[in-house]
């Protein structure tokens, strides 16, 4: 069993399955069905929210996975991630408005908003600079705009949003990619299989 | 918050069905502790946080339920037993000659994410054994986790091997500092080839310690991988760790039970901690494991005795979840209880040794 994210991942995660002869006789993309089996009836595989594959995975629910390293780096979860499957390239990063020069140890406190809290938290906190976190799920490049918060910590592809709104990238954080991930038990239970897909995979990625 | 009916957070009653079973689960692992000669010791609930501390390292020391007492000292609730049955064997019992085999059963407390059926208090039965050789002390725990799971009824498990001596042997001669050591060993333990790689390109280190290195995270399978590794590494400690490894092997491929072993020369977690080898049990169907341990012959010293050590623990909480047909939990034998109205007959039952209820 094999946990895919829905949304952006969907269709290179998809492409690769089917370079790796794990093929579907429906049209997965575009179904409302969660569960599908491959054609040959050898793997199935689940539709799941992105920020929930490492948690399958995690829990041995899917056997495997793909996500991409921000989603598992900030969900925690304890996986193997044997490959990097190469696509969903981008930077994890910290941002702030163009012009904006305080650095962030002459704060006293720095407000950060971001989709990803654990990993900002984790950055701030290596640092040794003091911040406060402003979860937020979506259009994180408002938050300093409009006074919300004197940092962002949020995905950057091509920066042309971060431009768009008048930001720029003050720090990388790290890099994120898709990542194929593995139960711990399932590896060691199910090894045969895991190796073979793992192989595989790496070939043709 | 309502405190007068929730429970706290990570915590939970065993009732009916499941209180039955966690004790039939105790008692079969006891038959088979006992059945190696172990003796159990029932030590207590609370002791100095730093015998934790000592004992576990510093990774551990953030997840401790601990408090003050009268006196100042900082207590704590057990998180772990291998270091109050370490600190028993070295000092209780520091006339009792080598080697010591030790039980234990009981709960402990970390303060973490409940996981696979593990709240932050879960169960924990297993054994020490102090003062052995590895030759023989290594297997002797081994065969124990193994026939402790057979008597459960688990069928079904996976034993996946390794050394921390091996991994060890590979980086003792290199130039890297401590940082890059630990970078290297998270990369193992996630099996993550691509960071292994990109920190490997970075390293100045010999082009054989980098192939080697670089192979780890394929150095799991049966025999074949000791074959393998053996031909990428020079270092005398990583050779003597795969030499132990293949005795191990063969010992179990001599009783049979060789498919239960996996060797993964990768499987470092805990590597602070242990000294030869370690080992987690994994069972189909659930996707985190049931029993862990290794060797950890430097932690009775930190308690004033220097004794060789290995040992391993399994989580109740997670064997619960995976148990055969053997043990369900189910009530009592046969027909059920006899209602009884009058205490002379209850009484006579029960001198007979039946079950009764008492009708009011």
């Amino acid at each position: 069993m094999i946990a895919l994210a829905k949304g952006r991942f969907l269709a290179p995660s998809l492409g690769l399955l089917a370079r790796a002869g794990i093929r579907f006789d429906e049209e997965v993309a575009d179904s409302r069905r969660l569960v599908f089996d491959s054609a040959d009836g050898e793997c199935q595989v689940i539709l799941v929210k992105p920020m929930d594959v490492p948690t399958y995975v995690e829990y041995g629910a899917a056997d495997a996975g793909i996500a991409g390293r921000d989603v598992l780096l900030e969900s925690g979860a304890d996986v193997l991630q044997p490959l990097d499957l190469g696509f969903g390239r981008c930077q994890i990063a910290v941002a702030a408005r163009n012009g904006e020069s305080t650095p962030d140890g002459q704060r006293p406190i720095v407000r950060v908003a971001t989709k990803y809290p654990r990993i900002a938290l984790d950055h701030f906190n290596s640092k040794g600079i003091p911040c406060e976190l402003i979860p937020l799920s979506g259009s994180i490049e408002l938050a300093p705009l409009v006074g919300l918060a004197d940092r962002i910590v949020d995905l950057v592809e091509t920066g042309q949003t971060l431009r768009d709104n008048g930001m720029k990238i003050v720090e990388v954080i790290t890099e994120s990619s898709a990542r194929l991930l593995v139960n711990r038990a399932s590896y060691q239970t199910k090894r045969r299989e895991l190796v073979r897909l793992v192989d595989t995979l790496g070939a043709v990625r | 918050m309502n405190s007068l009916t929730q429970t706290p957070p990570g915590t939970q009653i065993l009732l009916g069905q499941a209180a039955r079973r966690r004790r039939a689960v105790e008692r079969a692992i006891f038959d088979v502790f006992e059945g190696w000669s172990y003796e159990e010791i029932i030590p207590p609930m609370v002791d100095y946080l730093d015998v934790f501390v000592k004992g576990m390292g510093q990774e551990l020391e953030g997840r401790i339920y601990r408090f003050i007492d009268r006196e100042g000292h900082v207590l704590a609730l057990r998180p772990e037993f291998t270091s109050l049955v370490a600190k028993t064997a070295a000092t209780r019992l520091a006339g009792a000659p080598p080697p010591l085999r030790l039980s234990y059963s009981g709960e402990v407390l970390r303060f973490e994410t409940p996981k696979g059926g593990q709240q932050r208090e879960f169960a924990q039965s297993g054994i020490e054994h102090f003062g052995g050789t590895p030759a023989s002390s290594d297997v002797e725990v081994l065969l124990v986790c193994m026939e402790g799971l057979s008597k459960l009824g688990v069928a079904d498990f996976q034993i996946n091997l390794g050394s921390v001596d091996f991994f060890g042997g590979l980086i003792d001669g290199l130039d890297v500092g401590p940082e890059h050591v630990g970078a290297l060993r998270d990369f193992l333990d996630l099996k993550d080839q691509n960071g292994l790689d990109g920190l490997l390109a970075k390293l100045d280190i010999d082009s054989r310690s980098r192939k080697a290195l670089g192979e780890v995270p394929h150095l799991t399978g049966g025999r074949e991988v000791i074959v393998r590794a053996r031909s990428l590494v020079t270092s005398g400690r990583s050779l003597e760790a795969l030499d132990h490894l293949d005795d191990i092997y063969s010992i179990f491929e001599n009783l049979g039970l060789a498919r239960h072993l996996t060797v993964d020369l990768g499987e470092l977690r805990g590597f602070d901690y242990y000294s030869g080898i370690l080992f987690r049990t994994y069972v189909p169907g659930l996707g985190f494991e049931v029993a862990s341990g290794g060797r950890y012959d430097g932690l009775p010293a930190k308690f004033g005795r220097d004794l060789t050590a290995v040992g391993f623990s399994y989580s109740l909480d997670r064997l619960e979840q995976v148990l055969g047909p053997r043990i369900t939990g189910d009530a009592g034998p046969g027909d059920g209880p006899a209602e009884e109205n009058s205490f002379e007959e209850a009484v006579r039952l029960r001198r007979a040794g039946k079950r009764v209820r008492l009708c009011s």
